[in-house]
């Protein structure tokens, strides 16, 4: 059946690529060796086969003695495959007759010896010959496109996404887990390094998204799980009560003055307390109280049931239910965002022992005009105006032995600016920051850092801190100076660690949900690290912010822009063009087992319960072929990769 | 029940105390303890570098020996021996080429009959059967601290005790030290089953000065100083502790401390045993108190009530 | 103060060996000072732990195997347990003692014990200082 029994006209093109190839392979040898080979009507070799001149010969070769199947010699498919898939539609012929025999990954760039190199080489474009003789003509699958993006997170990420895709003219559904959008950057105090008032310049496009006509924003709803493929997904998203009508709220906060329940307000980092039923900050989004069900002493009105009895406008309705809406879209952008490291994990530097050692973000609401201080230095314990402040930076981050093994990047210019704002509002205050390196690459950084040193007196000290511990009131701090070569023992009345960035809580689960991939360290994995860096390597998944890896306010909003644009881009097109390789099953051969069904990682299989025989949704099919290698009747055989095929090319090679 | 207990040299002649009360106590719980046949010095310090094999074959000989006694585990309450041991019986079990190593000294052995004095060698390999445990990780997984503390005899919920864990128990962690080394809690635990008022301070995992009281007594008595002043400032009533190291440095050079420091006067220092074998019930003279420097003695009299109503 | 640095094959060799006796890549220190700062007896060293490993990555052995520091280290592991890249510097140091050591001197030897403590210090205090700078 090889080959349909018919003689194929079979063109092979091995390339040098300059030297790469050349120096290890001898692609003379290779190309004069598959001259003669069953089926192969031409066997060359030139320097750049991705050349123009080098595209241009292939195109020429396959019109004038009309090739039914080229193979290029060359780099991996990865980089050319559909360079010369267009090469060979151009010239008529189709495009999945045209196979790739990988000589450089797989073989100059890992061997030395010539011989042996050239032996593999030719072994290798002759499994490809072998292969293409069963090749058939496929077409690409066409589907169509819901135009309607969902964003998950609702930060600046989130939003500046939303923004940009609603004013491409296309729908969004913006999902937020919590009951306000704005995420962390409306915590922040003053923004670096133009110390501009993060929630002035956070809230109108808080306000933008919700006027906007085509974003929806479902604030305290989560995404459960999602079904479908790029261009065509189901969401099925929860709803979490808020126990308010949004609409009817006014906001007057009757309801949280009688609530008797009283826990650490989120917002302000624990900082400050808020009642059951809150409102998380004055300007947020939807404007309407929230109540907490895990902090309410419970919704019996023998209970409690006070905020209801109060409430003029009648918003409060106890029979709320946990709700599952769906939702369907053809893109989703993911801006999960981040949370800071466990300062329990550094139990060495007293967070979470000493009230007066904070994490960074605490700091930023204790700065922030709106915190628990009225933007007044004072620290937690006592309200005391600390006069000895001291920094710690990369606590928990370049760290692979203990914790993370990445920089989280914001830290370097964060603590400069909490050192700088500290002295601008404490004069006669000593500030100190414990660094190893200061990383400050970015427009205006080093400067903004070299401001905190030379105007505002911020002493410096190259080294880490081994401990913080306690004698009495004062924090006592001992750490080295590794510039002078001495130890370091100082007095603190509050120390502020700059916390590692990690994926936001429940992230994680997040993403098995989605079945988004993710790198060792939880974040959110792009498909090219230097050619793709907004797109998931799941199709139709876009990635923005802090979720793909720690990022400024500058990084964050140029990637969400980023990604925004590449969800335009998608539904700009008429269809979508799925990959042919798919997996099909042979019907007389199924005997609807149903190992395949748990073998795809994608729910493209199931089974027909008439015919008794599994069935492909061939759109979901990635063609990956896990179905094909696990089925036990050889009735999944992936297109142009058939079992036959691949032990054709098995042969080809163990002949030697 | 019998169990392995490899007391090390230094409880066999300077701090007996530390051996008694470890054997009362056990006693009382229904543990008899028993040493390994012919055991030698462990040889106090693991050798650090990679290629001091020599220094491994003494603990592994005396490993073996447990082996051979049908002994599963080996008790220790010295955290020098147990480090020794533990990083030996790791190595053992983690590093085939120092296990090779280690097993090709220890092959050719000689053991002599004590009856017919024929000598005879090719010992099998030791491969790290015997679990290493220090007393406190027994006490907590053998014994259980609910068993200590339903077996207690006096009250001790008036004295405020600061666990001093020092170095050797907790370091390095990765499956040696015997809790986190940065937050350690078996220590506390145990001293919570014998009643007592736990004080944590920050200086319970600093070093106590060790060895340098040799060769740079000057740093240690700092370094010792540094362990008492912060249980002081903390609010203990007395440090408890482990190691026969960390005595000496602890309490019997509290005479170097009072010169370098004057307003140091004094500071009780128990062994976790004396403690525990006093909780329990074992008469007062077996716990050696007079053997210390400054006699803690009067912090245990000192109690709210001192005999539980039976 | 001026030093010359020429990282040859000399260099090369003393530094793979203090890896390969020590067992831990000195190269990946990055210099954070972490050990230091938590060192309990850095305030009776000449030179600081981190610059042990930093005089060992420039491939001074002469330096590096004369310092005092090495002979201060009491084996307590704090560095150890602290250190970001799981360098143990009481290996380094074990290392550099036994690189130092061809002729075989004792930095303290039985002769060098105070009389009036000799009886009463604990035996493996004097087993474990032996150990580490005697001969």
């Amino acid at each position: 059946m090889m080959g349909n029994g018919k003689k194929k006209k079979i063109g092979i093109f091995v390339c040098h690529c300059g030297v790469n190839i050349a120096s290890v392979v001898d692609v003379e040898r290779v190309a004069k060796e598959l001259d003669g080979y069953t089926d192969v009507e031409l066997s060359t070799d030139y320097v750049y086969m991705c050349s123009e001149p080098g595209q241009k010969m292939i195109l020429e070769q396959i019109q004038e003695r009309g090739l039914d199947g080229v193979i290029i010699a060359a780099c991996s498919p990865t980089l050319h495959e559909k360079t010369f898939q267009n090469v060979a539609e151009l010239a008529g012929l189709n495009p999945y007759m045209v196979e790739i025999a990988n000589i450089r990954e797989q073989n100059s760039w890992v061997h030395t010896d010539k011989e042996k190199a050239t032996d593999k080489a030719v072994k290798i474009v002759k499994s490809m010959v072998e292969k293409l003789r069963g090749n058939e003509h496929l077409e690409p699958i066409k589907v169509g496109i819901t135009r309607r993006a969902m964003v998950v997170g609702g930060g600046v990420a989130g939003l500046q996404a939303a923004l940009d895709i609603a004013d491409h003219g296309y729908e969004v559904v913006l999902v937020e887990k919590e009951p306000s959008i704005g995420g962390h950057m409306v915590q922040l105090s003053e923004t670096f390094p133009t110390l501009d008032c993060s929630q002035c310049i956070m809230t109108p496009k808080m306000v933008e998204v919700s006027r906007h006509p085509n974003i929806k924003v479902l604030t305290y709803h989560e995404v459960e799980s999602i079904s479908g493929f790029v261009g065509n997904f189901k969401v099925r998203i929860k709803k979490k009560p808020k126990f308010v009508d949004e609409d009817l709220c006014k906001l007057c906060g009757d309801c949280a003055d009688v609530c008797p329940q009283v826990v650490p307000d989120e917002f302000n980092m624990g900082l400050s307390f808020r009642k059951a039923i809150y409102l998380p900050f004055p300007q947020a989004i939807p404007g309407a109280y929230t109540l907490d069900i895990d902090s309410c002493l419970g919704l019996l009105p023998v209970r409690c049931g006070k905020c209801k009895d109060v409430c003029d406008a009648r918003a409060i309705d106890y029979d709320m239910k946990e709700e599952i809406i769906e939702e369907e879209v053809g893109a989703v952008v993911l801006a999960t965002g981040y949370d800071l490291y466990s300062m329990q994990a550094l139990g060495e530097f007293g967070g979470e022992r000493y009230e007066d050692v904070i994490n960074g973000l605490e700091f930023e609401r204790i700065l922030s005009a709106s915190g628990p201080t009225g933007g007044e230095v004072r620290r937690p314990s006592d309200g005391k105006i600390p006069k000895n402040i001291v920094f710690i930076q990369c606590c928990g981050s370049r760290d692979p032995e203990l914790h993370n093994s990445y920089c989280s990047k914001i830290c370097c210019m964060y603590t400069a600016k909490h050192a700088m704002l500290y002295k601008h509002r404490v004069h006669d205050g000593n500030a100190t920051v414990f660094y190893i390196d200061v990383r400050a690459g970015g427009k205006a950084f080093d400067e903004f850092y070299q401001r905190t040193v030379d105007e505002d007196d911020v002493l410096y000290m190259r080294g880490k801190v081994s401990k913080v511990y306690k004698e009495g009131d004062i924090l006592k701090v001992r750490g080295v100076d590794t510039l002078t070569g001495k130890l370091v023992e100082m007095e603190a009345d509050m120390v502020v660690l700059a916390m590692s960035m990690v994926h936001a809580d429940g992230s994680g689960e997040l993403m098995k949900k989605l079945k988004v991939g993710t790198d060792k360290d939880g974040w959110l994995a792009e498909a090219h690290p230097k050619l793709r860096p907004v797109e998931s390597l799941n199709a139709g998944f876009f990635l923005a912010g802090c979720a793909h890896g720690p990022k400024d306010i500058p990084d964050t909003v140029a990637q969400a822009s980023a990604a925004a644009a590449k969800v335009g881009d998608l539904f700009a097109r008429h269809e979508l063009l799925h990959e042919p390789t798919i997996v099909p099953v042979i019907e007389e051969l199924c005997s609807g087992c149903g190992i395949c069904i748990s073998m795809c990682p994608y729910g493209a299989r199931s089974l027909d319960l008439t015919k008794h025989v599994v069935k492909v949704n061939e759109v979901l099919c990635e063609g990956c072929g896990a179905c094909a290698a696990a089925c036990p009747c050889g009735a999944a055989q992936q297109k142009n990769q058939t079992d036959e095929q691949i032990f054709s090319m098995v042969k080809a090679i163990l002949k030697g | 029940m019998n169990i392995h207990y490899y007391p090390g040299c230094t409880l066999k002649e300077k701090t007996t105390n530390l051996d008694d009360s470890t054997r009362e106590a056990m006693a009382v719980l229904g543990y008899e303890l028993v040493e390994p046949a012919n055991w030698t010095c462990c040889g106090a310090e693991y050798p650090l570098s990679e290629q001091k094999i020599s220094g491994l074959t003494a603990p592994a000989r005396i490993l073996r020996q447990v082996h051979s006694e049908g002994g599963g585990q080996v008790v220790t309450t010295c955290a020098f021996c147990f480090n020794v041991l533990k990083r030996t019986n790791v190595d053992i079990k983690r590093n085939p080429l120092k296990n090779k190593q280690i097993n090709a000294f220890l092959k050719d052995d000689i053991k002599i009959d004590p009856n017919t004095k024929t000598k005879t060698t090719g010992f099998p390999p030791y491969n790290g059967e015997v679990d290493v445990l220090h007393l406190l990780e027994f006490l907590r997984d053998e014994v259980g601290f609910h068993t200590i503390r339903a077996g207690l005899k006096r009250d001790l919920s008036g004295l405020k005790v600061a666990p001093y864990y020092g170095c050797r128990m907790l370091r390095p962690g990765g499956g040696i030290g015997i809790d986190s080394p940065d937050s350690p809690v078996i220590f506390e635990e145990f001293l919570e089953s014998l009643g007592c008022r736990v004080v944590d301070f920050p200086f319970k995992q600093e070093c106590c000065g060790s060895y340098l009281a040799v060769s740079r007594p000057a740093a240690a008595t700092e370094a010792s100083y540094q362990v008492l002043r912060s249980a002081i400032i903390n609010g203990a009533d007395a440090i408890a502790l482990s190691c026969p190291l960390c005595y000496y440095n602890l309490d019997r050079r509290q005479d170097r401390i009072k010169d370098a420091h004057a307003g140091f006067s004094g500071f009780p220092v128990f062994f976790f045993t004396q403690l525990l074998a006093w909780a329990l019930g074992v008469a007062e003279d077996v716990l050696g108190l007079d053997q210390h420097y400054y006699n803690p003695k009067s912090v245990l009299h000192n109690q709210p009530k001192t005999e539980v109503a039976q | 103060m001026k030093i010359s640095i020429k990282i040859g094959a000399d260099e090369k060799k003393f530094i793979d060996r203090v890896s390969e006796l020590s067992g831990k890549n000195v190269y990946s220190c990055y210099q954070c000072g972490r050990c230091s700062a938590g060192c309990p007896f850095a305030f009776d060293m000449d030179i600081l732990p981190n610059q042990i490993i930093r005089l060992v990555q420039m491939g001074l052995a002469e330096e590096a195997l004369s310092c005092e520091a090495i002979n201060v280290c009491a084996s307590c592991f704090t560095c150890q347990s602290r250190c970001p890249k799981g360098i143990d510097i009481a290996s380094v140091a074990e290392a550099l003692r036994q690189l130092r050591d061809p002729q075989e001197k004792d930095f303290f030897g039985p002769d060098d014990v105070p009389r009036e403590l000799a009886d009463e210090l604990p035996q493996q205090a004097l087993v474990a200082l032996f150990r580490k700078l005697s001969k």
